[in-house]
This record gives C-alpha cells, sequence and structure tokens, in this order.
C-alpha cells in the first residue's frame, strides 16, 4: 500500500511538470480531440486550424495585449479518455474550449463542460442530440447530420430526380443519426427507399450488403459512412455491377475519398463542411493552410481545420475581446454572435439551442477532385 | 444472390482458414494460442505493399517473398519473445495481445491512413451466373488451394514435415529420436508467420490495407480454428470456409448488423458443446 | 506475527487510510478524476481475480460484463427512472445471471478452450449492445445518466465521488479477502493447483467453478454500476476486447493470489494513459511493450520484485 501512495505522489508531481509553461495573464484557449487513435487525421486537422488561428491572432497583438496559449489534450477518440481529457481542461483551468471531433467523444466529454460552467464550442461532431434545449455551455458550428441529410435528401429528389434509392450505413452513432434523418425527409417528399443495409465500421467486406442493394435496382445509392468503409463500398458496388449515383454527407468529405476510389467515386454528390471555391476568401485561406503544413506528417486535411480555424478567429476571439474571460458574458457573446464566416453562404448565427444555423454547400467527385456541384 | 454470396464467403473464408492455419500450427506443437496472428497477417500485408510499390514483381515471386521475410521474422520472435512466454496459457496469451499491439502501432505510424493495394492479380471482373467478382477473388481460392496442397505434401513426405509433426504429437518423445525440439518450435512459429503473410497479399488486392485489418480478420481466424478444430489442419481449413460462407450468407439474407455474431456464436457454441472441434481428435488435455 | 510487528501494520494502515481521506482535499481535482477511475477498475480486476489466481481460468469477458452492469443501471435509471441506489443490486444481479447463462456450461471447459469461450461471449455481448438499437440505443450510447445521491445531495464532483469509490473498493477488497479465506475459497484453490486432486477429496468441482464465475461477474456488475454513475454516458466502445485485456492484464501484473498487487498494478496501468502522454503518437506503442515485457520479465506478477527483497532480507535475518 505505501507503494500505492509513492505512486500517486510520483503522478501528481508528472502532471504538474507536463502543464504548458504558459504566463500568468495568457488567455488560455483549450482542444480536445483524437490524435492518436481512428479519428487521428481529422484530430490533427483541428489542431493544426488552432495553431494557425492563434499564430495570427498572437502576431497581430493577441486579444487586448494578452496572448493566446493553447492547451491541446488528445482524447485518442475514446469517450471514456475524452471524459478525462476534458477534466484535465477544466482542471488547468482553460477560459474556454474550442474543438472535439467523434460524436460519442462530444456526447461524453460535453457534460463535463457544463457541470464545470466552461464554454465549449463544438467544431467536430454531427449527431443532433449535442444541441438541444438542455446544453447551456455548449455550442457547435458544424453542420449537423439532421441539416445535412436533409438537404442531401432534398437534392436527391429534386435536382438528381432520383426515385429509387438504397441507403448503406454505418452501425455508429454517425451513420445511424444520418439514416434517421435522411429517411424522415425522404418520407416527407413521399419517396420510399428500396433497400436500407447497414455494417460495422471495420468492415473490409460488403458483398453481402451491396447483394441485397443490387437486387433492389436502385438509382442511387447514399452512403452514410466514412473513410476507409466509403470507398471501399464504391468500388465494391461498382465491381457487382451497381452503376447508380452516389450520394451522401460530410463523412465523404475526405481527400481520401478519390485516392483510394479513383473510378468508383466519380459523379458523387455529397453535402460538405467546407469548399475552397465557395469564394475568393476561403480560396485565399485553404492555399495558406497547404503551405504551412504540407510538410508534416500527416498531408493537410482542410475541412476540420477550417472550422477550428474559423471557429476561434471569428467567433471565439471577437468575444475575448469585449467580454474579456468572464465565463458568463463570453458564452452570451457566443450565443448572439452573428456575421459571415468563408466558404458559408449568407450569415450564420447560433439558434437557442447553441447550434450554428448556416447553408451548406454542396459538391461533386469529379476528375479527382471535390468541385461544387452545378446542377445535374 | 446467392451465388454472389457464396463466392464471396468463400474468398473470405479462404482468408479464415490460411490465417487459421497460423493458430492451428502453434497450438498443436506447443498447446498454446498466438493472439498476435492476426497482426502477423496485417504486416504481411504491408510487406507485401511495400515490396510491390517498389519493384514490380509479379505474384509468384511476391509471395514467396513476403513468406519468407515472414518465415525468418517469425523464428526470430520465436527466439527472442516467445520462448519468454511458456510459462503457462495466460502469460503466452496476454505477452501475444501485446506483441500485437506493439505491430499494430508500429505500422499505424507509418501508414496512418488506408493504402490502396496494388492489383498483383489483374483488375478483370469476371461473372458467373449473377454472380460478378473480381479475378482476384479467384486466385485466392486457387492460391488457398495450392497452399494446402503444398502443406500437406510437406508434412507427409518430407524428414522435416514429419519432424514438426512428430513434435506436435509428442515432443519429448520426439526429442530421444533425435529431432531438435527447439528447432522445430521455431520453425513452426516460422510457418504460421509465413502462412499468415501470405494471406495478407492475397487479400491485399481485395480491399484496402490499414493497421487495423488484422484485428477482427484474427478473431474470426480464430473461431474458424476452433471450429474445425484447433490441432487439425484439414478442420482449420473447413472451419474457414463455413464461416465465411455462413456469415454472407446471414449477412444477406437475415441482417446485416449481426454479420459479425455469426463467427462467434458458432465458436461459443462449439466450445461447449464440441471443444475439439468438428475434426478434431482428443488429444489428452491436463485437467 | 509478534504484537509489535501487528501494531506495526495497525499504524501503517491507518497512516495510509488517513492519507487516501484526506487525498482529495489538497490533490487536484483531474488527479482525484484519475484515482476514481482507478478505485473503479479493482473491482474488476479483484474480480477476475477469483477465476485466475484461484482457479487457473482466464477470462477475457470480464469488459463485457462489466459493461452488461454499466448498462443496466444506465436503462433502469434513464428509461425507467429508477433512483441510482435502487439499481445497484438489480445490475450486480443481471451481470452475473448473464455470466452463468452464457458461460456456466463453458466453465467446465480445460484452461486454454475456456479462454477461447470467454472472447467468444465478451465478442457476442459487445455486438449485441451496439446493435440492438431498440434497448441499447446502440452506437449513440446512453447519456445523462444521473448522479448517485440520497434526496437532494448528489455526488456529482470527481471529490464528492471520491468517498464512494473508495469505500466500495476497501469494501470490496476485505470481502475478497474474506471469501478467499473461508471455506470457498479453499475450494477454489485447491481447483487451481490440482483438479484431480481436489475432486478426490470431495470438492465439488463444477459448483465451485460456477461459484468463481459469479463472484467474478458481481465484481465486474457493480464496479459497471459506479462506472456508469461517475462518467454518466456508456458506449459500447468501452467494454470491448480492449477492456477486458486491460483488466487481466492488470489482474495478473498483480500476480496470481495477491489482492494488493492487482490493485497496484490496476494503480500503475491506468495512469499509464496519462504518464505515457509525452510519447504522443508512440503512445499505444508504450503500452503493448509494457504488457509483452511484462509477461516476458514478471510472469508471475510485479510484486514479485518486492517479494523477492524481502524475502532475501529475512534469510538474511535468519
Amino acid at each position: 500500500m505505501k507503494m500505492q501512495k509513492l505512486v500517486r505522489a510520483v503522478g501528481v508531481a508528472g502532471c504538474i511538470a507536463m502543464a504548458i509553461p504558459a504566463v500568468a495573464q495568457d488567455i488560455k484557449l483549450g482542444v480536445v480531440a483524437g490524435m492518436s487513435g481512428p479519428g487521428t487525421s481529422y484530430g490533427i486537422g483541428i489542431k493544426q486550424g488552432a495553431e494557425m488561428a492563434v499564430k495570427e491572432i498572437n502576431a497581430a497583438g493577441g486579444v487586448k495585449g494578452r496572448k493566446i496559449a493553447l492547451v491541446i489534450v488528445d482524447d485518442a477518440s475514446n469517450p471514456a479518455q475524452s471524459v478525462t481529457s476534458m477534466e484535465r481542461l477544466v482542471n488547468e483551468p482553460v477560459d474556454l474550449v474550442v474543438g472535439g471531433w467523434g460524436s460519442s467523444q462530444v456526447l461524453a466529454n460535453m457534460d463535463v463542460a457544463e457541470r464545470a460552467g466552461l464554454p465549449y464550442i463544438v467544431v467536430g461532431a454531427t449527431n443532433p442530440k449535442i444541441t438541444t434545449d438542455k446544453n447551456k455551455w455548449t455550442f457547435r458550428v458544424i453542420f449537423t447530420d439532421a441539416v445535412q441529410a436533409e438537404q442531401i435528401a432534398d437534392a436527391a429528389v429534386k435536382r438528381l430526380g432520383m426515385k429509387r434509392i438504397a441507403v448503406i450505413h454505418d452501425a455508429n452513432d454517425y451513420g445511424v443519426g444520418n439514416r434517421d434523418v435522411f429517411l424522415a425527409s425522404l418520407k416527407k417528399i413521399g419517396v420510399e427507399p428500396v433497400a436500407v443495409v447497414s455494417y460495422q465500421s471495420a468492415d473490409k467486406d460488403f458483398t453481402a450488403q451491396l447483394s441485397r442493394i443490387r437486387e433492389a435496382n436502385p438509382d442511387g445509392v447514399a452512403i452514410f459512412g466514412t473513410i476507409p468503409a466509403a470507398p471501399a463500398i464504391m468500388n465494391q458496388a461498382r465491381d457487382l455491377g451497381i452503376k447508380a449515383r452516389f450520394i451522401g454527407t460530410g463523412g465523404l468529405a475526405n481527400e481520401n475519398l478519390m485516392t483510394l476510389a479513383p473510378k468508383a467515386s466519380e459523379g458523387t454528390v455529397l453535402t460538405t463542411y467546407f469548399h475552397e471555391d465557395a469564394d475568393a476568401q476561403a480560396k485565399a485561406w485553404a492555399d495558406r493552410y497547404v503551405k504551412e503544413f504540407s510538410g508534416s506528417s500527416q498531408p493537410p486535411r482542410p475541412v476540420l481545420a477550417a472550422w477550428e480555424y474559423r471557429a476561434i478567429k471569428y467567433i471565439a476571439a471577437p468575444c475575448l475581446e469585449s467580454s474579456g474571460t468572464n465565463k458568463d458574458k463570453l458564452r452570451q457573446c457566443i450565443a448572439s454572435w452573428k456575421g459571415n464566416l468563408f466558404s458559408v453562404p449568407g450569415e450564420a448565427y447560433f439558434d437557442k439551442t447553441g447550434q450554428l444555423i448556416q447553408q451548406s454547400v454542396l459538391v461533386e467527385v469529379g476528375k479527382g477532385a471535390f468541385q461544387a456541384f452545378k446542377g445535374k | 444472390m446467392f451465388d454472389q454470396l457464396l463466392i464471396g464467403g468463400l474468398a473470405t473464408g479462404c482468408i479464415y482458414a490460411v490465417v487459421g492455419l497460423g493458430f492451428t500450427l502453434v497450438y498443436r506443437t506447443l498447446r498454446m494460442v498466438n493472439f498476435a496472428q492476426g497482426q502477423v497477417f496485417m504486416v504481411g500485408a504491408f510487406l507485401g505493399l511495400s515490396i510491390a510499390q517498389r519493384v514490380h514483381l509479379p505474384v509468384l515471386p511476391l509471395l514467396f517473398v513476403v513468406g519468407a521475410v515472414a518465415f525468418a521474422l517469425g523464428m526470430v520472435l520465436e527466439r527472442l519473445v516467445f520462448r519468454r512466454l511458456y510459462h503457462n496459457h495466460e502469460v503466452f496469451v496476454v505477452g501475444s495481445i501485446g506483441l500485437g499491439i506493439v505491430l499494430t502501432n508500429a505500422v499505424r505510424v507509418f501508414f496512418p491512413e488506408p493504402v490502396p493495394f496494388p492489383k498483383v492479380f489483374g483488375s478483370h471482373v469476371v461473372q458467373i451466373g449473377t454472380a460478378r467478382f473480381q479475378e482476384a477473388y479467384f486466385w485466392v481460392v486457387v492460391s488457398t488451394l495450392v497452399l494446402v496442397v503444398l502443406l500437406h505434401a510437406m508434412f507427409a513426405y518430407t524428414r522435416g514435415g514429419r519432424a514438426l509433426r512428430a513434435v506436435a504429437a509428442d515432443a519429448e518423445i520426439a526429442g530421444t529420436v533425435g529431432v531438435n525440439v527447439n528447432r522445430a518450435i521455431a520453425l513452426t512459429f516460422g510457418l504460421s508467420f509465413a502462412v499468415a503473410a501470405i494471406a495478407g497479399v492475397l487479400i491485399g488486392p481485395l480491399y484496402f490495407v490499414s493497421f487495423d485489418m488484422g484485428d477482427m480478420v484474427g478473431l474470426k481466424a480464430f473461431s474458424a480454428a476452433v471450429f474445425g478444430g484447433i490441432n487439425s489442419i484439414p478442420g482449420t481449413i473447413l472451419g474457414g470456409l463455413v464461416i465465411g460462407v455462413l456469415e454472407n450468407l446471414a449477412g444477406g439474407y437475415i441482417s446485416s448488423a449481426y454479420k459479425d455474431l455469426v463467427a462467434f456464436v458458432i465458436l461459443l457454441i462449439m466450445l461447449i458443446w464440441r471443444p475439439t472441434g468438428l475434426l478434431g481428435r482428443d488429444t489428452p488435455v491436463k485437467v | 506475527m509478534t504484537t509489535s510487528e501487528v501494531l506495526r501494520r495497525w499504524w501503517v494502515g491507518a497512516a495510509v487510510l488517513a492519507a487516501l481521506l484526506a487525498f482529495p482535499a489538497f490533490a487536484p481535482r483531474y488527479i482525484v478524476h484519475i484515482a476514481n477511475f482507478i478505485l473503479i477498475y479493482t473491482l474488476p480486476v479483484i474480480g477476475l481475480g477469483f477465476l485466475t489466481g484461484f482457479t487457473g481460468r482466464v477470462s477475457l469477458a470480464q469488459g463485457a460484463l462489466f459493461g452488461v452492469g454499466a448498462y443496466t443501471t444506465a436503462l433502469l435509471t434513464t428509461k425507467f427512472g429508477w433512483t441510482p441506489i435502487a439499481t445497484f443490486f438489480p445490475s450486480v444481479l443481471m451481470t452475473v445471471v448473464l455470466a452463468v447463462a452464457l458461460g456456466g456450461a463453458a466453465v467446465r471447459l480445460a484452461g486454454l478452450y475456456f479462454v477461447m469461450a470467454t472472447i467468444g461471449i465478451q465478442q457476442i455481448v459487445w455486438i449485441v449492445l451496439m446493435n440492438w438499437i431498440d434497448l441499447t440505443n446502440g452506437p449513440q450510447g446512453v447519456r445523462s445518466i444521473p448522479a448517485i445521491g440520497l434526496g437532494d445531495y448528489r455526488l456529482e464532483t470527481p471529490q464528492k465521488f471520491y468517498f464512494l469509490t473508495l469505500a466500495v473498493a476497501v469494501i470490496s477488497y476485505i470481502l475478497a479477502k474474506r471469501v478467499i479465506g473461508s471455506r470457498l475459497g479453499l475450494y477454489l484453490r485447491a481447483l487451481s493447483d490440482d483438479q484431480l486432486a481436489a475432486s478426490s477429496v470431495a470438492v465439488e468441482v463444477g459448483r465451485a467453478k460456477v461459484t468463481a464465475l459469479a463472484l467474478s461477474a458481481a465484481w465486474a456488475g457493480a464496479g459497471g454500476f459506479l462506472y456508469a454513475h461517475y462518467v454518466r454516458y456508456v458506449h459500447p466502445d468501452m467494454f470491448g476486447l480492449e477492456a477486458s485485456v486491460l483488466y487481466l492484464v492488470m489482474s495478473m501484473f498483480g500476480g496470481y493470489r495477491s489482492i494488493a498487487g492487482m490493485v497496484l498494478a490496476t494503480g500503475l496501468l491506468e495512469s499509464a494513459t496519462e504518464y505515457l502522454r509525452p510519447f504522443g503518437e508512440f503512445r499505444m506503442i508504450a503500452y503493448g511493450m509494457i504488457l509483452l515485457l511484462g509477461m516476458m520479465f514478471f510472469p508471475k506478477g510485479i510484486l514479485t520484485i518486492v517479494r523477492r527483497r524481502t524475502s532475501a532480507r529475512t534469510a538474511g535475518k535468519t
């Protein structure tokens, strides 16, 4: 038992040693995301977006003379570790948190922020249950599955003229959430899916699911999943002779889609969170981003970095300017924020559940890249 | 739909069978289960990928090279790592799981994202009845057959093979008639690694390779081996094929959500009903 | 034991207890949070000890059983509005029933086959938790699990929860020692040493094994109950094969038949996720190496280092 005490003492000392060396009057901004597990590429994107934004803000003099210090915690895309990570940020203490990837992780760690009264802007989780009437301190900038699935359902029927839609979805919260909203939206327009099948995130072989879909003879196949399942599904579907067009939402918005399914992904239409062709400012930012991070171990992925960057630069920083670090004032400032962000058409604002209301961007896969969708 | 599911199931079944062979080989000789087997399969796939990306080798030499490297790796690891884990089952189980974790994460450092494998089997799509599939599926089945025949020949007709069988049957007695037991064990490990690695290369072109591809395959191959008889080579092959086909059929006709359940339910039922498996022989197990 | 030795033990015990009680007062909140996890995890680990150390059976299903306990209380409190205290017994009971139902027939299997069966159980439970969406919400998990409390007083902060986990951990430790010291414990130990001999002296082998299984499940279920009301969100991935491996490793690192060792090992390995942070990307490799090297060089548990030293000392004394 004595050894246990010793171990604990060492643990405490170790944690103190590992604290970020920040100056007393720095503003501490916490970032939590998975940087060593399944969602690594997304987590690193978030980290890069944060670093880019904070570097620019500090170079321009900081917030009222105070610099922003980033406290980055890796939760390995694991919900239990995510709770611990958030506890760590609360303990630091940070003034606010901008980050969070993966609905399972965010659903788990937002309760910690809520109970501690810590403003939390979520950038990488799309499950609708995150922003409801229950959260007071949690905000979210990225679209929910609800919005995206609804918009793609609409586009599929009204703009792409699909009548026989099959759905294949990941059995995780992302896939299930999307499927539910998609089917409800289809029903409202008066369309029934011809097949609905699911798979496990780690599956490699989709013969069983795709055989069922092929039987149903669809003219459109909705894929609600992420990499690497989605491109595998596309490849195997084409091999099986399924010629229907693919549609989907943000989970497909990853350049790997084209790397892994170069031929099969052509023509896919999806809603996405960010696209550099949406406006000139977006393009300029994307160029700067790629230049700054192209040497790192992971190829730069602008989609989530864009959200982290915009959330910090255009929402968090201005609110820190006007309200200081008083948490309640910060919260009120964020809740009443409205404005323009690059790549978002029109003005965006937070609704009373803390969700940022905005229009999405539709893109199509063409010639191995995402291109703005222009009609058929 | 049935033929599509059947053919797809046979191909994955072959993979389970071959990886399962790795489990069986080690079990027969040592009565231990190497839980890093799935990760060896994954490493084999990446080995094949690395070679195929740099040197334009036709299929057979590629398989041979990967097999040879894995064989050597298996022997080295036996000497350095596994030998120290023979104390009892639990230690071996946890130790091999640890090795598996090291392998998975080491590969992840170099290949954090899934990578496509060069189409070493060609990319022609074949049609049989209503079933359409990549020609690679066909090659997987053929390669498995060839591999099994070769192994059988080795065990039945070569001195080395018979020595390995002797050690598997009774190491003590084999030792007294002059078989170098330590070397036989090392060779068995080498063989189990080679076999899994070759399976990795076979499956590479069908799906992408990623650092986590070994986890589920390892568990299902293990179930296949137990199902068919973990001390029987033909049993393991049969087990792999049956599980591959059954889970595909279940996924297609019943529910894709519970597809994975098939392998594990079969495992559990088999263990309760007949632990030595379908074709396993009753070896006297220390009580 | 001499009187002075008894007194010394008493003093050490009291000092440790005092330190443990005062701990949350001076430790940062986040460290208390980790301590809570360590204390919660001692339950499934000690539970495993009944199977591993005392009957020589390895189980890789403890993660799933822990999950059954957690999900039972999560669902009872969120879907049916039960108050947390009322769900403790049902959670433990459910875990035991499920364990015996699925594993009861498997306990009679010889060592390695039993491991295989538990892998099957682990995977089956995980797959069901993940896919039976109507019951468990599947991959969305169950959130907003209420905190344990009496009336208006709720255990909502790590510090407050700490006292509960400490109490439960201490009680379970004492209880476990009692069981091991009892007649049942004698039977269990006899089984692990030599099953044939044990049955020859009329030890009801089959029943003892099932009892061991039930005990391990009970401890796992209790741990799951605490976990659910602490993290207040459950998701199937928290109760997968990795969790089972973790508990098994903690149990083995502690060494057979040493409950104190298991507690220590739990502490070291759970805080590993934190002190391995400097490794960054290589965190998991480091973790795997710890498992591997630990098994290669300390197959009987880390306390053997301590034992070797103390036995050397006492040897010298004679």
